[in-house]
């Protein structure tokens, strides 16, 4: 199916295609933090940057291949995966997948034998996402428990989160399988949930 | 009946409609009748729209710019070579 681009993503691509230096600068802005989200899933900190930069120098030539099957975006995130996984394959490394219950242990805890919840949730989280948002500890605090996410789950969080992937686009760029996807997801929401959680009983990170 | 700790167990399928129509129907019909379960899907999907918003990958500004220098020394070395050719 081919991907219809909105005017915006079309123009971009043509400044892309023409050198435009402000083309490359506004894409860079736009796409490295996915970018950098899909190399962390496989590569550690200083090898992910290294992919991305590199990224962009091959998009230079690669844009004029570029036929808009797909939307930019998951575009560059499968020319980082590639790129990734490659280097994996030359170092002969895997990324190490954890397969195990989609339920987190201090979340498993809060129910009994019979599986009603002993500890249920006690607050409801009753303020939106953009109130709770201006609440600058709780950001430090989210961003702390991000960073202490495993890569694998930070990464297909992020990339299904706040850059709103298909399942099947993410499936393919991480190179997982539909079901370790739906558990990453799973266990990296089940602890930012504690978090939450905590945050809002005690005011504490 | 679906229990409360098989529903946290997939919990997360049912958010983002992940379920085949047989689960679905028995996560609806335990959530009607739980009202822990209820609160917690609600604080799940809370949470999930929170990191959503949450500028979750924030980047280094120093590192754009680096990206930015090495892209425009690609370019121009691009343009002189077309320049040359032509």
């Amino acid at each position: 199916m081919t991907h219809t681009a909105p005017p915006h993503e079309q123009a971009l691509v043509c400044g892309l295609r023409d050198g435009d230096n402000l083309a490359f600068q506004e894409a860079v802005r736009s796409f490295t933090p996915g970018m950098l989200a899909v190399a962390r899933f496989y590569l550690d900190e200083a090898a992910a940057e290294d992919v991305v930069q590199d990224c962009w120098v091959a998009v230079i030539d690669a844009i004029q291949k570029f036929e808009g099957r797909s939307g930019l975006k998951t575009w560059l995130h499968r020319i980082v995966a590639n790129r990734c996984k490659n280097r994996l394959r030359a170092s002969k490394r895997e990324v190490p997948l954890d397969d195990s219950d989609s339920l987190e242990p201090d979340l498993a805890e809060r129910f009994n034998a019979r599986g009603h919840w002993q500890l249920p949730p006690r607050l409801k989280f009753h303020e939106s996402a953009d109130t709770l948002m201006e609440n600058g500890a709780l950001n430090q605090c989210l961003d702390k428990h991000l960073s202490a996410l495993p890569e694998t789950q930070r990464s297909a969080l992020i990339l299904y989160e706040a850059h709103q992937h298909k399942s099947d686009d993410l499936c393919n760029i991480l190179g997982v399988s539909a079901s370790n996807l739906r558990v990453l997801l799973h266990r990296a929401r089940q602890k930012i949930f504690l978090m939450v959680e905590t945050f809002q009983e005690t005011g504490e990170c | 009946m679906l229990k409360c700790s098989e529903l946290a167990r997939i919990a997360s399928d049912y958010i983002d409609g992940e379920l085949d129509t047989r689960r679905n129907l028995s996560v609806k019909t335990h959530l009607m009748m739980c009202k822990h379960c209820r609160t917690f899907i609600g604080n799940l999907r809370a949470s999930n729209e929170l990191l959503g918003a949450h500028a979750s990958a924030r980047t280094e500004e120093a590192f754009l710019r680096k990206i930015d220098e090495r892209v425009a020394e690609a370019l121009s070395v691009r343009r002189s070579k077309k320049t040359d050719a032509d």
